[in-house]
C-alpha cells in the first residue's frame, strides 16, 4: 500500500503536472462563461416545466397556448397595436423604435418572443416527426460514405431496427417533453462537443503523461537497477499499473468535477434532469437526437461519463503497456497520440462495401470523441444498438491482454 | 566541426526520423489530404476554378474596367445560350421557367420548378448552368463594391486602406477558391511542421543531462563550449526537418496546379484585402518565411526547456499549451491571414519580433548560465 502511495505520489507532486491540470480546469471554465450569453433566456423552458409540466399534452399545451394569447394581449396594450405574432411587431420595428420601450418593456417582449418560439415548435412536433424516416437517412448515409455490398446492407438492416425503436418513441411520446430549444441554443452541442470534448482532450493528454511518466519513472532516473532488485522486484510494475489507474481515475474525476460543477452552476438544469434527451427540442441539426433507450437527459449524462471514465482507464492500461515495452515515456507519447488517430483513419481506409469497415468502427477514439452521439441511433456509421458496450468489451479485452503480455516480457527482459 | 556533425546526429538518429515519418504521414492522412484531394471540392468549386483560369488566360492579373464589361458580355452571351437551352425543352417551358432569369428565380415552394432546378443541377450536371452560377455571383460581388465600398464596421485605418485599394481601381474579381485552398493548406502544414520540430528538438539537451554525461563533456578540452554547440546543432536540425518537409509537402501541394496564378495579386481574390500588395506567388513565400520563423521559435523553446526540465514528461507537458495555444489561438492571425486586413497592421511583426526576442533572449541566458552552472545537481 505504501508503494503504491509513494508510485501516485510520483505524478501528482510533479509540479508540471499540477500546474497543467490547473491550467486546463481554468480554460475549461474560461470556455464555460465565455458561452453563456444566453443562460437568461434557458429559464423560459425551465418556467414552462414548472408550470405545465415536463410533458406535452395537448390539454397543456392548449392552456399554454391560451396563456401566451393573453401575454400578446398585453403586447397591445404596450404597443397600441395588435399583433398576431410578436415577430410582427419585432420585423415593423425601426431602429429608432427601439427607444419607445423602457427596460421592462422589453424584457417582456423578449420573454413573449421566446414563448411563441416554444408555441410553434411545440405545435410543430407531430408535423415535422411524421416527415423523419430513418431508412432515408441510412441511404443518404450510404450515399455518403460510398457504401455498398454487405456493408450497405447491414446498415440498412439497423436503420430497420431503429426505424421500429423510433415508431415505438413517437407512440409513447418520449419526444414531446420540454427541452431547451435545440435550434435556438445548442445545449447539446454545448455541453457534449464543446465541454466534454475539452474534458476528454485534457483527460487524455494528462493520463498519457502520468502513466507513462510512473511507468517510465525508474529508467529515467537511473534508478531501476535498485528498484527492481528489491524483496517486490518486479511485481513493482503492478503497483505502476494501479497507480497509473488510479492516476487516470483521479485526474478525470478532477476535471469533471470542476468543468460540469461549473457548466452546471451557469447553466441551469434543475428542471430538466427528467426529461427524455431523444426531446423534440432537442433537435440541432437535419435530424434530431433520438436515442435507443428512453434516456432522461440526467441519466444520458451519467451513462456518458461511465463511458468517458471507462475509455480513460482504457487508454491508461495501453500507454502503461505500451511504455513497458518501449521504455521511453517521450516515445510512448507520440506513439500513443498516433494510435488515437490513426484509429480514426482506419475506417477511411478500409473497403466500403465489406463489414470489416464497422469492426473498424469500433475504436476507442471514435467512442470517446462523439460523446454527444452515445447511446443514439442518429448517428450515422457508429449508430449500432451495441457499439459502445462492444467498443468497450472488445478493447477491455485487448488492454488486459496487452498488458499481461507486457508485464510477462518485462518480467524476462534484460533491464540494463 | 566534428563535434557539431556528431550532436546532429545525436538528435537526428533512425528512431527519431521514424518516429517522424509516421507522425508525419499520420497528419497527413488526418489534415493535410483533404486540401488536395479535394481541390477543387465538388461542383461549384470546380466550376470556380475553371472559370478562374479562364479569366487568368484572357484578362491576366488583373482585370481593368474594360475587361470587367467583357467578362459582363460573356456572361450575356451565355445567359442566351441558357435561354435557347431551356426554350429547347418542353418541359422547362411548360413549367414557367423557359428562360435563365426565370429559371434562376425559380421558387422552391413550386415542386414542379424545383423538381426541374434539381434535376439540372444534380442529376443532369449541366456545366452551362453551374458557370452562370459562378459568374453570376462574381459579377455580383464586384457591383456590391460600389454600395459597400467597405464593411460597416471597419477601423479607420482599415477603411483607408479599402479606399485606397478602391482607388488604385484594384478589384476583387478572382474566385476565393485558390487563396482559401492555400490558406487551409499552410495552416495545416505548419501544424504538422510544428509538431515535428518539437518532437526531434526537444530531446535533445535533456538527453545528454539525464544520462549524467555533463561531467564527462564539460571537463573535455571543449568544456562548457558544448553547450553552444548543441545549440547550434538543434538549429541546424531544425532547419533540415523544416526544409525537408515543405519540400515534401509543397510538392504535393503542385497536384493542385495553382501556378497559374502565382503572378496575380492576393487582394483580386474575392475576400483577401490585405495591408499590402504581393502577388500570390509572394505571398506564399511570405507564408514558408513565416514558418521557418515559427520553426525556429518552437525550436529554440524546445531547447531551452530541455535545458531546464528535470524529465521527459515535465519537457512535454510543458510544451503542450505551448504548442496548443499557437494552434488554437495563434496559426490564424500569425499564418493563415497573416497580412489581412482584419487583424491589426502592427500585430503580426510585432508578434514575430516578440516571440524571436524571447526565444533568443532565453537562450542567450541559458548559455551564459551554463557557464557557471553547478552541473552536480
Amino acid at each position: 500500500m505504501r508503494i503504491f502511495y509513494n508510485e501516485c505520489k510520483k505524478a501528482f507532486t510533479s509540479p508540471i503536472f499540477i500546474a497543467l491540470l490547473l491550467l486546463f480546469a481554468a480554460f475549461n471554465i474560461f470556455v464555460i462563461v465565455n458561452s453563456s450569453d444566453h443562460k437568461e433566456e434557458l429559464k423560459v423552458a425551465s418556467e414552462l416545466v414548472e408550470k405545465y409540466g415536463r410533458t406535452i399534452t395537448d390539454q397543456s399545451l392548449r392552456q399554454f397556448e391560451q396563456d401566451f394569447q393573453v401575454e400578446l394581449a398585453e403586447l397591445k396594450k404596450i404597443t397600441g397595436r395588435e399583433y398576431s405574432s410578436v415577430y410582427d411587431f419585432l420585423d415593423g420595428l425601426n431602429h429608432e423604435d427601439h427607444e419607445l420601450y423602457d427596460e421592462n418593456e422589453w424584457l417582456f417582449i423578449n420573454q413573449l418572443q421566446l414563448k411563441e418560439m416554444y408555441v410553434s415548435m411545440a405545435k410543430d412536433i407531430d408535423g415535422n416527426y411524421a416527415r423523419i424516416d430513418f431508412k432515408k437517412f441510412a441511404e443518404a448515409e450510404i450515399e455518403k460514405y460510398g457504401l455498398g455490398g454487405a456493408a450497405a446492407k447491414t446498415l440498412q438492416h439497423e436503420y430497420e431496427e431503429f426505424s421500429k425503436r423510433f415508431e415505438e418513441m413517437k407512440q409513447n411520446g418520449e419526444h414531446k417533453e420540454w427541452f431547451f430549444a435545440g435550434k435556438a441554443y445548442f445545449m447539446h452541442s454545448l455541453l457534449y462537443r464543446s465541454v466534454f470534448m475539452h474534458i476528454i482532450i485534457e483527460a487524455l493528454l494528462l493520463m498519457v503523461l502520468s502513466t507513462a511518466l510512473i511507468t517510465n519513472y525508474e529508467f529515467e532516473n537511473r534508478t531501476h537497477l535498485v528498484a527492481y532488485a528489491t524483496t517486490r522486484g518486479r511485481s513493482l510494475m503492478k503497483d505502476k499499473l494501479a497507480a497509473s489507474l488510479t492516476m487516470a481515475t483521479s485526474i478525470t474525476i478532477f476535471l469533471l468535477a470542476v468543468t460540469l460543477g461549473t457548466f452546471f452552476v451557469v447553466f441551469d438544469y434543475s428542471t430538466m434532469w427528467g426529461t427524455s434527451i431523444s426531446s423534440a427540442f432537442n433537435w440541432e441539426y437535419q435530424y434530431p437526437y433520438v436515442s435507443w433507450w428512453d434516456l432522461s437527459v440526467g441519466t444520458f449524462l451519467v451513462g456518458v461519463i461511465v463511458v468517458v471514465y471507462v475509455v480513460m482507464l482504457l487508454f491508461s492500461g495501453l500507454t502503461f503497456a505500451l511504455s513497458t515495452l518501449v521504455k521511453n515515456s517521450y516515445i510512448t507519447f507520440f506513439l500513443m497520440s498516433s494510435f488515437f488517430v490513426i484509429a480514426l483513419l482506419i475506417p477511411s481506409f478500409m473497403l466500403t462495401s465489406s463489414n470489416l469497415l464497422f469492426i473498424t468502427t469500433h475504436n476507442l477514439s471514435s467512442l470517446v470523441l462523439n460523446p454527444h452521439q452515445l447511446f443514439m441511433g442518429s448517428s450515422g456509421l457508429t449508430m449500432f444498438k451495441t457499439f459502445e458496450l462492444m467498443t468497450i468489451g472488445c478493447w477491455t479485452m485487448i488492454t488486459m491482454l496487452f498488458c499481461i503480455f507486457s508485464l510477462k516480457r518485462f518480467n524476462k527482459k534484460d533491464i540494463q | 566541426m566534428r563535434i557539431l556533425w556528431n550532436e546532429i546526429k545525436k538528435i537526428l538518429t533512425w528512431k527519431v526520423l521514424l518516429l517522424l515519418i509516421l507522425i508525419n504521414s499520420v497528419l497527413y492522412f488526418f489534415v493535410i489530404e483533404f486540401h488536395i484531394e479535394h481541390f477543387p471540392n465538388g461542383r461549384p468549386a470546380l466550376d470556380s476554378y475553371k472559370i478562374a483560369t479562364q479569366m487568368v488566360d484572357k484578362y491576366g492579373i488583373d482585370m481593368d474596367e474594360d475587361e470587367i464589361l467583357d467578362f459582363k458580355n460573356v456572361y450575356d452571351a451565355e445567359v442566351k445560350k441558357a435561354d435557347r437551352y431551356l426554350q429547347s425543352r418542353k418541359e422547362f417551358v411548360e413549367a414557367g421557367i423557359g428562360s435563365y432569369d426565370k429559371f434562376a428565380n425559380y421558387s422552391w415552394e413550386n415542386e414542379e420548378q424545383s423538381a426541374l432546378h434539381d434535376k439540372v443541377f444534380f442529376e443532369e450536371q449541366v456545366d452551362l448552368f453551374f458557370e452562370l452560377q459562378e459568374r453570376s455571383r462574381l459579377i455580383t460581388f464586384h457591383e456590391n463594391r460600389k454600395v459597400y465600398p467597405y464593411p460597416s464596421n471597419a477601423t479607420a485605418k482599415q477603411k483607408l486602406r479599402y479606399e485606397e485599394l478602391n482607388t488604385a481601381k484594384h478589384y476583387r474579381v478572382y474566385t476565393e477558391l485558390i487563396i482559401d485552398n492555400f490558406r487551409e493548406f499552410i495552416s495545416d502544414v505548419a501544424i504538422a511542421i510544428l509538431f515535428s520540430v518539437v518532437l526531434v528538438i526537444s530531446p535533445a539537451i535533456l538527453k545528454d543531462r539525464s544520462r549524467q554525461l555533463l561531467g564527462l563533456q564539460y571537463t573535455a578540452k571543449k568544456g562548457r563550449q558544448l553547450y553552444l554547440t548543441k545549440i547550434a546543432a538543434g538549429m541546424i536540425s531544425t532547419f533540415v526537418v523544416i526544409t525537408a518537409l515543405l519540400i515534401v509537402y509543397f510538392s504535393i501541394y503542385s497536384l493542385n496546379k495553382t501556378s497559374l496564378f502565382f503572378d496575380v495579386p492576393i487582394h483580386t481574390f474575392i475576400g483577401n484585402y490585405a495591408w499590402y500588395n504581393p502577388t500570390f506567388f509572394q505571398y506564399i513565400l511570405l507564408c514558408v518565411a513565416a514558418i521557418y520563423v515559427l520553426g525556429f521559435v518552437f525550436g529554440l523553446f524546445a531547447m531551452a526547456f530541455s535545458s531546464i526540465v528535470s524529465s521527459m514528461v515535465a519537457l512535454l507537458g510543458i510544451q503542450i499549451p505551448l504548442v496548443a495555444g499557437m494552434l488554437i489561438f495563434g496559426l490564424k492571425p500569425l499564418l493563415s491571414f497573416i497580412i489581412g486586413i482584419w487583424y491589426p497592421q502592427w500585430l503580426v511583426p510585432t508578434s514575430y519580433s516578440v516571440m524571436l526576442i524571447v526565444s533568443v533572449l532565453f537562450v542567450v541566458y541559458l548559455t551564459t548560465r551554463e557557464k557557471r552552472r553547478d552541473i552536480v545537481n
